[in-house]
């Protein structure tokens, strides 16, 4: 009886959601990041967005031990794993992803009804778009100096990444995202919930629609994600370093390499003795 | 001629692209090189170096600097010995990034001076990644993640990158098998002509997004029975404790090759700066 009553689900359920959307989407953006692109004309065909699998989840399941989980799935598969780690830019996809996700798992209240889940893929997965788009454009605009003055590079930058998004949001979205979803979602329902021992999610264990709250907080993730991003292309250039040697000149570079050289000196040093040491405690 | 020769080049590629490459790749990218130098190296130096070699060449204009640095890692990688697949990868994405919009500048009526501010990104580019290609693939996954959590990463991170290597390959076998018996029961379209074809690229799509539910349902089986296995060994009360943490980064040690390492690195970044002073 007190299960049902509340909403959310246990600790250990909430991390079972999370490997299971982890494993399953990392897999996916595996497969994306190896399957070579096919171009006709302008138009770009990619299998770009597995985005359905987190949807499908989100939806079912606690949105955002999903969403959580389908960031850091590609995080680690994708990136991590492929050695492209990214830095601190990474954290820009993990937040517009998570945010994404997020929003359409919150937005469907009965998980049986087609048309709520369509609309919510396709919210879901615009946003997680419109963001990166955003932060694409701030990125350029930001790291290449003047940015106005490089003759067309502007309206190039705009023009590719509007086209991207239109694109990305009409054929990946819509193919890959909105359709999968509206089969998978009431296909799973009912039959994947007792696999992880849990009560289908119906109008009582909905968390509800959106609340100011959730939005308020959706917001604040976004622009954490363009200010990381833009901190990762050395937009700002937080520390002046270029000034720091040209000043103090040539002497001060080659105080650092004495110091260096000698650094490198000692610690060969230390190596051999460290080794002789040992070959005569061997012979002894 | 031509004709056979993408023909043959095609056949190549497809066949390059197979589940079965993929994951001895991605296996050999993960497990087969922890006998390098780099390998050898405390995870914590590594990542500490990383942050270095990754984040200040955004903030420097310096080309003296930016090619030492490029040399840099350019030399780690090497020694790494990172697999081919990886290098490929990051080669495309390096271009992706950077060269499309050149391309594009130039048909938007920008000339040869468009291509200065961005041949410095390019190299910006090239040596973050290379620096993140060296740290994480040349790392094995248990060393990385005990590094991470070791700077405070959430112990969810780095329980994620162990778990993902080990889970990837069962993974990958699994939605191969559910591919191969769909396309054993399935009927696909004639693809002589050029609808064909195309009725037949839909035909494969349409059945990789239904293999993802039988795997859906099998994975949350799965991930049931580890989330439980975990739970059995107290996994949620561990993460959290200070004294499980200090048993298990234990194992960490800096050497003097780490030492090494590090001052090495800094005398040929130093040189690189005394280079841009001098000249």
């Amino acid at each position: 009886m007190d299960l049902a009553k509340k909403q959310a689900a246990t600790q250990s359920q909430k991390l079972m959601v999370f490997v299971l959307t982890m494993a399953l989407y990392g897999l996916a953006t595996l497969f994306t990041e190896l399957i070579p692109k096919f171009q006709v004309g302008i138009v770009e065909f990619s299998v770009e967005y597995f985005l359905f699998i987190p949807l499908t989840l989100a939806m079912l399941f606690d949105p955002l031990s999903a969403a959580l989980g389908a960031a850091t799935g590609e995080l680690v598969f994708s990136e991590i794993m492929l050695g492209q780690f990214g830095g601190l830019g990474e954290l820009e996809k993990f937040l517009t992803v998570t945010i994404g996700v997020y929003v359409a798992g919150r937005l469907v209240r009965d998980p049986k009804n087609r048309a709520m889940v369509g609309v919510a893929a396709i919210v879901g997965t615009g946003l997680q778009l419109a963001m990166g788009a955003v932060v694409d454009i701030c990125k350029v605009q930001f790291a290449v100096e003047d940015f106005e003055a490089v003759a067309g590079l502007p309206e190039s930058v705009f023009a590719t990444e509007g086209f991207a998004f239109a694109n990305d949001l009409l054929f990946s979205g819509i193919l890959f995202c909105m359709l999968p979803t509206m089969y998978l979602v009431p296909k799973l329902y009912g039959k994947i919930e007792p696999l992880l021992g849990m009560r289908p999610r119906d109008g009582q264990t909905s968390l509800g629609g959106l609340s100011p709250k959730m939005i308020l907080a959706c917001v604040i993730g976004f622009v954490a994600a363009v200010a990381s991003a833009l901190i990762a292309d050395g937009g700002l250039p937080l520390i002046d370093w270029e000034a720091d040697w040209a000043e103090s000149g040539a002497a001060f570079s080659i105080g650092m390499v004495v110091a260096a050289a000698l650094a490198v000196a000692a610690i060969l040093v230390i190596k051999i003795k460290a080794r002789s040491g040992e070959s005569v405690e061997q012979k002894a | 001629m031509t004709v056979n020769m993408k023909k043959k080049l095609s056949e190549s590629i497809l066949d390059k692209f197979s589940i079965d490459f993929l994951r001895s790749q991605v296996l050999k990218n993960a497990y087969g090189n922890d006998d390098t130098v780099i390998a050898k190296l405390d995870p914590r130096v590594l990542l500490a170096w990383y942050l270095v070699v990754g984040l200040v060449p955004w903030f420097v204009s310096d080309l003296w600097f930016l090619g030492a640095c490029f040399l840099l890692v350019l030399v780690t990688t090497k020694l790494a010995r990172v697999a081919g697949l990886v290098l490929a990868l990051f080669a495309v994405g390096v271009f992706s990034q950077t060269g499309y919009l050149f391309i594009v500048a130039l048909f938007f009526g920008g000339d040869v001076s468009t291509a200065a501010p961005l041949l410095v990104m390019t190299l910006k580019v090239a040596t973050c990644s290379l620096a993140s290609v060296t740290v994480f693939s040349g790392l094995d996954p248990d060393r990385l993640s005990n590094g991470l959590m070791w700077y405070g990463c959430p112990e969810r991170l780095s329980f994620s990158i162990s778990y993902a290597y080990r889970v990837l390959p069962m993974l990958m076998e699994e939605f191969q098998n559910i591919l191969l018996s769909y396309r054993l029961r399935g009927n696909p379209p004639a693809h002589e002509t050029w609808t064909g074809k195309v009725r037949y690229l839909v035909y494969q799509v349409k059945i990789i997004m239904q293999a993802f539910y039988p795997l859906m349902l099998n994975t949350a089986k799965r991930s049931r029975t580890t989330v439980e296995a975990l739970e059995i060994k107290g996994y949620r009360y561990a993460a959290v404790d200070k004294q499980v943490k200090r048993m298990k980064l234990r194992t960490l040690q800096v050497t003097t090759n780490d030492f090494l390492f590090l001052a090495l690195s800094l005398l040929w970044i130093s040189l690189a700066m005394l280079g841009s002073a001098l000249f």
